[in-house]
């Protein structure tokens, strides 16, 4: 049996190594690609190229268009965020009563999957997903820098999952279980009974797992490359440093810290499997341990940052549009986010306050993350600021933006409380820390997605969601993220250790408590799901290039006129340029009129 | 043109810059002058090395966008986030009167309100050295502008 996983194992990645190398080879010119749109400068003419894209499945295995690559990520996500949530699911299901449900092991498995799931499969794809579609509208350029790099990231993907999965799919086949490492692979648990993967904690799940991670890192950093040269060199004419906006300033910082984590991510799992399967002794020898949790922090601080700062870019930048005013203090955020760029890669072993290390280390670290707090407190101010006296529309997105601020001011304040040594060395690994990071990477992360994704909904479906489910949503996953979460840090000071499918009596009102507020979650994500399919087939049509309606504030973007422009390609019949124009002035229903005229071409 | 760059406007955006590397600073001296568990050449050195890294770095970084930023300012016209382009778009600091009059006078006056709180700093830096008076080719367009906008490079 054993023997058979490794033997799979093996032939995988010599498959893939191969696979790899020919490909290279077999590519000569990674720019000579240019743009079916003809190489226009402007952004409408890129913007219109469907018709010389090939139908149906073909289209989306072989495009290269942002968009499209954009709209694989976006799905990619959703998925991946359902697998997750899904997971969660269980996990808080067996955790209702006291004694395991599901079994411990089925336990640890769920958790180390959707810790991966969520911050590799989820968090970094649908930011992606994001930046592929927009950056490059926003910024003026006709495409990414790479447009086939682009893809090519987009592609391991797929891959990754299936690897990092693999332990769920070949246990009906009584092959090896899903990894139990928890996200962290903490050695010498992931090194299993030292050297071969017969171990306790999945076996050649782990090693799958740890390929599937190489993967993902490996997609990553090819995009984040793409994207910098992406900011850098195609930039319109009129984007300056200067006007760069805030969200392409969240990725340009975001790919800076991917350049430098990742591959240290990639290296520090490539040891780690050569200690599992060869014979290495990279984490066996005496601070091997330490090691590990060095290499592991150093990628996987700045990977926290790598998934809030975009997330606080979409913030920056849909948030004013629903204030009715510019993003106060633009160059603050800015500057503060470039600074936390930097700081975070200081801050690493305030995950390690309690493993020992000389006191005096401990407190340089102390010292830093108390100063990368600043530049996240600075934002928080900026965004309040920002609705102070606004023209406020609680539009669903926006209460999305808002739900972040609310959610991101609880998680700082807890995780500025954990970066203090003496009270770390009480709430380290108990639920407190879980619920602390729940704050930020549910509370905050995902709001943030879901705020983009209804913003942006109009500008990719050219429909309109419901938006009385929108709402119905957000204040089922407000309320309930709260609910769990809050739960989740009485827990920790009550001194609940976290990673445990059972738990002390006394500990179980809160448990279920947390359940509760997981189960509100659920039904808000279904109502989101419904409502993002059924809309996008069957919703109402968007007839006006302005459907927010931002040019009465004056705060509409480009990625706007783009849309407009599309409109206007699409239905205008014979120079209809002028009233087309008109229309995008005016709210949709009065637009409606004109409207459905134009609705049968 | 150092100077020009890091007037003060420029160095009024950086300070939430200087905050956390005052932080650094004060605990960098902190412990250097209190030492609770003693002076060693290498855990110390490791100590405050790794406060002084992260200290030089994010001054680097600091100077370097600083620089591309206002450099930027100085020379070219600023628009709002993400309205560089957009053909309604004027170079922000005009203000005040770009809102259209059938906004509510009190949503006109807070949004008023709100460009002058971002504008200080636009204002003074650019008018100083007039180098923006030539990009304000296109007018004020209220938002039913009809312009014929077709021919109008969109980046
Ligand atoms: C305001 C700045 C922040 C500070 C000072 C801070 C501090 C901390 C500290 C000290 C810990 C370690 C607790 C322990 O294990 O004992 C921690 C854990 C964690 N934080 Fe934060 N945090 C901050 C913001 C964030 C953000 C923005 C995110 C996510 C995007 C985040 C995600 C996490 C995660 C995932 C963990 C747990 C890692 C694990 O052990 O599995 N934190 N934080
Ligand atoms: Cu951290």
């Amino acid at each position: 049996m054993e023997l058979n996983a490794q033997i799979a194992v093996t032939v995988l990645m010599g498959v893939f190594l191969v696979a790899v190398a020919t490909f290279l080879t077999r590519i000569e010119n990674w720019r000579s690609y240019t743009p079916v749109g003809g190489g226009g400068s402007f952004i409408e003419e890129s913007g219109y190229i469907d018709e010389e894209k090939p139908a149906g499945i073909i289209r989306w295995l072989t495009t290269v268009d942002h968009k499209d690559i954009g709209i694989l990520y976006g799905l990619y996500g959703i998925i991946a965020f359902a697998v997750g949530g899904l997971m969660v699911t269980l996990m808080r299901f067996d955790l209702v009563t006291s004694s395991s449900l599901l079994g411990t092991s089925t336990y640890n498995a769920l958790l180390t999957s959707h810790g991966i799931t969520m911050l590799f499969l989820f968090g970094t794809p649908i930011i992606a997903a994001f930046a592929n579609y927009l950056v490059p509208l926003i910024i003026g350029a006709d495409d990414m820098a790479f447009p086939r790099i682009n893809a090519i990231a987009f592609w391991l993907l797929p891959p990754a999952a299936l690897l990092i999965w693999a332990g769920f799919f070949a246990k009906p086949l009584g092959l090896f279980g899903p990894a139990q490492t928890a996200w962290t692979m903490y050695t010498p648990l992931s090194l299993g009974a030292v050297g071969p993967s017969a171990d306790a904690v999945g076996g050649a799940g782990v090693d799958l797992m740890l390929l599937g991670l190489h993967l993902s890192g490996v997609a990553a950093t090819m995009g984040a490359i793409n994207f910098i040269a992406t900011i850098f060199t195609h930039r319109g004419e009129e984007v300056s440093w200067a006007n760069l906006d805030i969200f392409s300033w969240t990725i340009l910082t975001q790919s800076g810290l991917i350049l430098f984590a990742f591959p240290l991510l990639g290296s520090a799992l490539l040891m780690l499997l050569a200690d599992r399967n060869f014979g290495t002794a990279f984490f066996l020898t005496d601070g091997g341990n330490i090691l590990w949790q060095h290499l592991f922090w150093f990628f996987g601080h700045p990977e926290v940052y790598i998934l809030v700062l975009p997330m606080m870019g979409i913030v920056s930048y849909v948030l004013p549009r629903f204030a009715g005013r510019k993003l106060f203090g633009f160059k603050f955020v800015v500057y503060s986010t470039l600074a936390i760029g930097v700081l975070s890669f200081g801050v690493w072993a305030h995950h390690m306050f309690a493993t020992g290390i000389d006191p005096r280390v401990r407190a340089s670290f102390m010292a830093v993350s108390m100063a990368i707090a600043i530049p996240s407190a600075v934002k928080t101010f900026n965004w309040i600021t920002t609705l102070w006296n606004g023209r406020v529309r609680l539009t669903t997105p926006m209460l999305f933006c808002i739900g972040f601020i609310s959610n991101f001011i609880i998680g700082g304040v807890t995780g500025v409380f954990l970066a203090s040594i003496p009270i770390d060395l009480v709430l380290h690994d108990t639920y407190y820390v879980v619920g602390h990071f729940h704050y930020v990477v549910m509370g905050a992360i995902a709001f943030a997605g879901f705020a983009g994704i209804y913003y942006w909904f109009p500008l990719v479906t050219n429909r309109m969601y419901q938006a009385s489910l929108g709402k119905a949503h957000f204040w089922l996953t407000m309320v309930g993220s709260n609910i769990t979460f809050l739960a989740m840090i009485l827990l920790g000071y009550g001194g609940m250790p976290r990673r445990y499918a059972t738990y002390l009596p006394q500990f179980a009102t809160l448990h279920q408590v947390a359940t509760l507020g997981a189960f509100l979650l659920l039904i808000g994500q279904i109502i989101w799901l419904y409502n993002m399919v059924s809309s996008w087939f069957e919703g109402k049509r968007v007839e006006s290039g302005d459907p927010w309606d931002l040019r009465q504030d004056n705060v509409r973007t480009v990625e706007w006129q783009w849309f407009e422009q599309k409109l206007d390609t699409q239905i205008a019949t014979d120079g209809g340029d002028e009233e087309v124009a008109t229309d995008g002035g005016k709210p949709a229903d009065e637009a409606e009129a004109v409207a459905e005229e134009r609705d049968d071409d | 043109m150092e100077a020009k760059i890091f007037d003060r406007e420029t160095m009024l955006d950086l300070v939430v810059n200087f905050i956390p590397l005052g932080i650094i600073l004060f605990f960098i001296a902190l412990f250097v002058v209190v030492t609770p568990w003693g002076f060693n050449v290498r855990t110390s050195g490791v100590m405050l090395g790794l406060m002084i890294v992260p200290f030089v770095a994010l001054a680097i970084l600091t100077y370097l966008s600083a620089k591309a930023i206002a450099g930027d300012e100085k020379t070219k016209p600023v628009y709002a986030q993400g309205q560089a382009g957009l053909e309604e778009a004027e170079p922000e600091h005009h203000g005040d009167d770009d809102h259209t009059p059938d906004e509510t006078t009190d949503a006109s006056d807070a949004a008023a309100d709100g460009n002058d709180g971002e504008e200080v700093d636009n204002d003074e830096g650019n008018d100083s050295d007039g180098g923006d008076a030539d990009s304000e080719t296109t007018d004020k367009q209220d938002s039913d502008d009809t312009a014929d906008d077709a021919g109008e490079p969109a980046a």
